[in-house]
């Protein structure tokens, strides 16, 4: 790949964001995520750990911010506790991965284009591409792009637990920034499996390991391109539209729900989060 | 039929004791002829019609990553099993999982397991042959081992179905009632008030029909009953066309109370008297809805709001407004849980929040009926701590001389005052049948290597079945991954084979398995009701719900007093992922962080910013607990989900063996706790232990996720009222 047609493919898709989309997306997957039933309680994180092969890293490496988790569940107090003696309404819980974002300042950063933006709506990584300048990390606002500091395949899998890996995707060597795909090797199949059989994609046909997983179906997943599908019908109940950033005021209902984290930021992302519900009565 | 047993202990050794079970006629198809008594048995797997390279295969099996029973669903590829996914058709867990169910694969593929029989041969555990190690079990339980009745112990977990049976045919054989059935997470108490208070141990308890939970400790999305299945009611609790609403009084923020739109911490041990006062509240305002006989009206006189607020700390204000939402915002569900049942006086403290249940008119309302399993041999015998004190006591009365322990793992979980490793020395033969090294399989002198529950068959009834009947039924996934462990089930038969002949024409689990299940009445032939359970995982069977009968009972309720030496209360958290202890090593789990302090690979202590302060600590440094028994040092973490007078240390760590991943990280709580006793059950009070915590000036950088607390102003999580949600959402 010429460094022209690289930067004639981010112009391209660059204009999407502000103009609308001038993309040929076959799907655009995304998520509809309700903070109001996440009980944040991990099961959706292990299944992505199962799913990904993603390494374990030790104690010591985890100190040192190099954890390998796709999916995190963040923990926020609310600043109301800082001052109150108790945390009286709970805790905050946010399922944090990658945003899969139309925008996405992670792609244009990539020296070596290895990562690039699919006809399905996905920030992709090509691991054999990658030469491991972490640019992409460092322009992630999200912090979601999770770097191979070490061989972690040489410790994290003992025999036997190296039986349980996927083989439907590959482990990751030293020196290769990895992410969140949403199950891509799921997509394939499901869309291998439509091609075969001469028939769109269903919504609910297949789901990420993460929304498969969760023991509160919080995690919607679909296409948001189908009008039809769940995470489609969210989006439009919510009044949430891809495309650049449009402010709450500027809603017809300027009270809903559905808010994207860091929008303001016009990086388009893929993830729809509905709000925290606390009963102010009580 | 030409059997050598007559056909109802035929049955009965089956698991069907039952009137009216029919036995299917000799044609019966079957691998295993039962007449002739030939053990030609198909491999359950066959990799060479089954296997395509490339397409994974789903098999229907049930998790025992805990005791709730949820269905599975396990990808096979290529004769290795990859990963599980829910089962949609178990209402148990309605095709979800949680992370302890995710992470079972590791336990299954652990590099740490048990693969070959070890015999203790000149005081060292040395590998021998299964005819060297079933030989020497022989001698030692066999008929003519000269065996006495009331010397043979059997420690399990919670244990049902056909496993339990076998259980249950070794101790008739042996004429032995000393099986302890042990798990230190469990809802014993409650069950206890329950089965005296609403007849019923196990009633549904319908959170998606209710518009309030006030639940006391009750971890019910992480420890408590079903989890998985509890929170998929508690999704549709929060998504009624009025929003539920969830209250949680505890001195520790559980993963539930994470969840709260109010959490609570009353004084540690007061929860009951907070209860009372609430009622008492509600009964003045003649807001209770069931009438109240004059004694108890007058015996709740005493729980003023005054006297609660100085009793618990909770000021009255709120204590009010509690009342009004139970009023308000019903139906209600008050629960408890182990922060409250827990301790000396826990049965009456759970009482007092069951009363609230019975004057607000919940029972019927959102405590329903539940469904129980028909074949009563079949149901479960739930683990408690009760028979872990039994044990303890037989233990140093020196009253076993034989000793089977099953996927337990006592010498941990035990507080070390209950000297059960002491005691353990003074049994003469002790047998593990295990899957890992743990701190108790190692001290026996015969240890069985265990299936890993991907690689055997079994039958699971659940003790909570909310939605109906059902068995769940577990197949392997795959081979076995080391050819020198067998399947419980199979280990069970060859003990019984030691002691009856009856036994001799079961070839082999499975087969007793098939037998037992395709004897069972329903539709169809045998065949397909065999064929229809391996397809679905799932027996449902028309159960008998008990109907609810709703009583007061008498409480005497008495605040403990603790001591001045030790002015803090010691609170040993469990928490889902690492449960009890058991899945420390699973390197997900530990790996994964705990869902509220956000720690990893290790132990920390909880404790409130303002103790700290008092103490000088801050997040980081280490304390040193003691209580009367012992004493633990760990670090601190700070958070404002916490009661001052409380410090919680979660469950799980400090394995002194189990693996590579568990063994020497963090402290195990439990070592140190008091052994004292809820007074009406006889379970251990594990919450009631009081400890004294001291500055011990030192810091390790402590090893979390996430680097800030607060979302500094960004509003990543956002949060907005419920009133406003009525507005947009509410109209369904």
């Amino acid at each position: 790949m010429s460094l022209k047609n690289v930067l004639e493919n981010f112009s391209y898709f660059r204009q999407d964001a502000e103009s609308g989309g001038t993309h040929k997306y076959e799907h655009r997957f995304g998520m509809a995520i309700d903070l109001d039933i996440c009980t944040g309680c991990n099961s959706c994180s292990t299944a992505c750990y199962a799913e990904n092969n993603l390494p374990v890293v030790g104690k010591e490496r985890f100190e040192k911010g190099q954890a390998m988790h796709w999916m995190r569940i963040e923990r926020y107090w609310d600043e109301q506790e800082f001052e109150g003696d108790f945390a009286e309404q709970g805790a905050k819980f946010m399922p944090m991965l990658c945003q899969q974002c139309g925008a996405a300042t992670c792609e244009p950063v990539c020296p070596v284009a290895a990562t690039y933006h699919t006809p399905d709506g996905l920030n992709a990584q090509v691991y054999n591409r990658c030469i491991g300048s972490r640019f992409c990390s460092n322009n992630c606002p999200f912090r979601v792009r999770y770097f191979n500091f070490w061989s972690y395949y040489e410790d994290s899998w003992p025999e036997p637990l190296n039986m349980q890996l996927n083989p439907d995707l590959s482990v990751r060597d030293k020196g290769v920034m990895e992410k969140c795909t949403f199950c891509i090797q799921r997509i394939r199949v499901a869309k291998d499996t439509t091609q075969r059989e001469e028939r769109p994609l269903k919504d609910g046909e297949f789901l990420t390991a993460c929304a498969q997983a969760c023991p509160t179906n919080a995690i919607v997943f679909g296409d948001t391109m189908d009008p039809d599908s769940n995470v489609s019908k969210l989006w439009m109940k919510h009044q949430v539209q891809r495309g650049p950033f449009t402010h709450k005021k500027e809603k017809a209902n300027e009270e809903l729900r559905g808010y994207r984290v860091f929008e303001e930021l016009n990086v388009d992302p893929s993830i729809m989060y509905l709000e925290r519900v606390r009963d102010t009565e009580v | 039929m030409s059997l050598k047993v007559n056909r109802r202990k035929f049955l009965k050794m089956l698991g069907w004791g039952g009137a009216g079970t029919a036995l299917a006629g000799c044609d019966m198809p079957t691998t295993v002829t039962l007449e002739e008594g030939k053990e030609e048995v198909v491999s359950y797997l066959m990799p060479e019609e089954y296997v395509i390279p490339g397409i994974g295969v789903w098999y229907a099996s049930t998790c025992t990553a805990c005791e709730a029973g949820c269905g599975l669903h396990g990808r096979v590829r290529e004769g290795r099993v990859l990963k599980v996914e829910g089962n949609p058709s178990s209402p148990i867990n309605n095709g979800n999982t949680c992370l302890m169910g995710q992470a079972a694969v590791q336990g299954h593929y652990n590099p740490d397991r048990v693969t070959s029989p070890m015999m203790r041969k000149g005081g060292s555990l040395q590998n021998v042959s299964w005819e060297e190690a079933l030989a020497e079990l022989n001698k030692r339980i066999g008929a003519d081992s000269g065996l006495k009745a009331d010397k043979f112990g059997y420690v399990t977990g919670t244990i049902s179905g056909h496993q339990s049976v076998l259980v249950d045919e070794l101790m008739e054989q042996v004429a032995s009632k000393n099986h302890f059935v042990h798990e230190t997470v469990n809802t014993t108490v409650w069950n206890a008030v329950a089965r005296d208070m609403l007849g019923d141990e196990t009633p549904k308890y319908n959170m998606a029909k209710a518009g309030v939970i006030l639940s006391f400790g009750a971890d019910f999305m992480g420890t408590w009953g079903s989890p998985v299945h509890n929170m998929g009611e508690y999704a549709k609790f929060r998504k009624r066309e009025i929003r539920g609403v969830l209250v949680q009084v505890e001195p520790k923020m559980t993963l539930t109370g994470g969840s709260a739109d109010l959490w609570v911490a009353a004084a540690p041990g007061t929860e009951g008297a907070l209860a009372l006062g609430i009622a008492n509240f509600i009964i003045d305002r003649g807001w209770n809805t069931v009438d109240v006989p004059a004694e108890v009206r007058s015996s709740l006189k005493q729980y003023s709001l005054e006297a609660v607020e100085k009793l618990t700390g909770v000021p009255a204000t709120k204590i009010k407004r509690i009342a009004s939402l139970l009023s308000e915002r019903g139906p209600s569900l008050v629960l408890a849980g182990a922060s409250t049942t827990n301790i000396e006086n826990g049965y009456d403290s759970a009482a007092s929040v069951m009363l609230l249940n019975l004057i607000m008119g919940n029972v019927g309302e959102t405590i329903e009926a539940s469904y129980k399993f028909p074949e009563k041999s079949l149901r479960p015998k739930q683990g408690n701590t009760k028979d872990l004190l039994l044990l303890a006591k037989a233990l140093r009365d020196k009253k076993l001389d034989v000793l089977v322990t099953y996927n337990v793992n006592p010498v941990f979980t035990a507080p070390d005052a209950l000297q059960i490793r002491e005691g353990l020395a003074g049994v003469g033969f002790k047998v593990a049948i295990t899957s890992f090294p743990d701190e108790t399989s190692l001290l026996a002198d015969l240890i069985l290597p265990a299936n890993s529950g991907m690689e055997e068959w079994g039958t699971h009834v659940p003790a909570y079945q909310p939605e109906d009947s059902l068995l769940s039924f577990q197949q392997p996934l795959m081979e076995v991954i080391h050819k020198e462990s067998k399947a419980f089930g199979d280990i069970m038969l060859s003990m019984l084979k030691m002691r009856s002949s009856d036994f001799n024409k079961f070839a082999d689990y499975y087969g007793y398995l098939q037998t037992a299940m395709m004897n069972m009445p329903g539709e169809g032939t045998a065949e397909e009701r065999w064929n229809s359970m391996l397809q679905t995982g799932l027996l449902k069977a028309s159960g008998s719900q008990t109907a609810l009968t709703p009583r007061l009972v008498d409480i005497k309720y008495d605040v403990e007093k603790g001591s001045d030496d030790y002015p803090m209360h010691l609170l040993p958290s469990p928490r889902l992922g690492m449960w009890d202890g058991r899945h420390a090593n699973i390197p997900w789990l530990q790996e994964a962080p705990d869902q509220i302090a956000k720690v990893v690979w290790g132990s920390w202590a909880e404790m409130h910013p303002k103790k700290a302060a008092e103490l000088g600590v801050k997040n980081g440094d280490y304390v040193k607990i003691t209580s009367a028994s012992g004493s633990i040092e760990t670090q601190v973490y700070l958070h404002k989900g916490m009661h001052p007078d409380a410090i919680a240390v979660p469950l799980g760590q400090g394995h002194e063996e189990y693996g590579r991943y568990a063994k020497d990280r963090g402290v195990n709580p439990m070592k140190i706790l008091d052994p004292l006793m809820e007074k009406r059950t006889g379970e251990l009070a594990s919450f009631a232990t009081r400890v004294k915590v001291t500055n011990a000036h030192k810091f390790n950088l402590l090893i979390k996720m996430g680097g800030s607390e607060s979302q500094a102003g960004r509003k990543l999580v956002r949060t907005i009222s419920s009133d406003v949600l009525r507005r947009t959402e509410g109209e369904v």
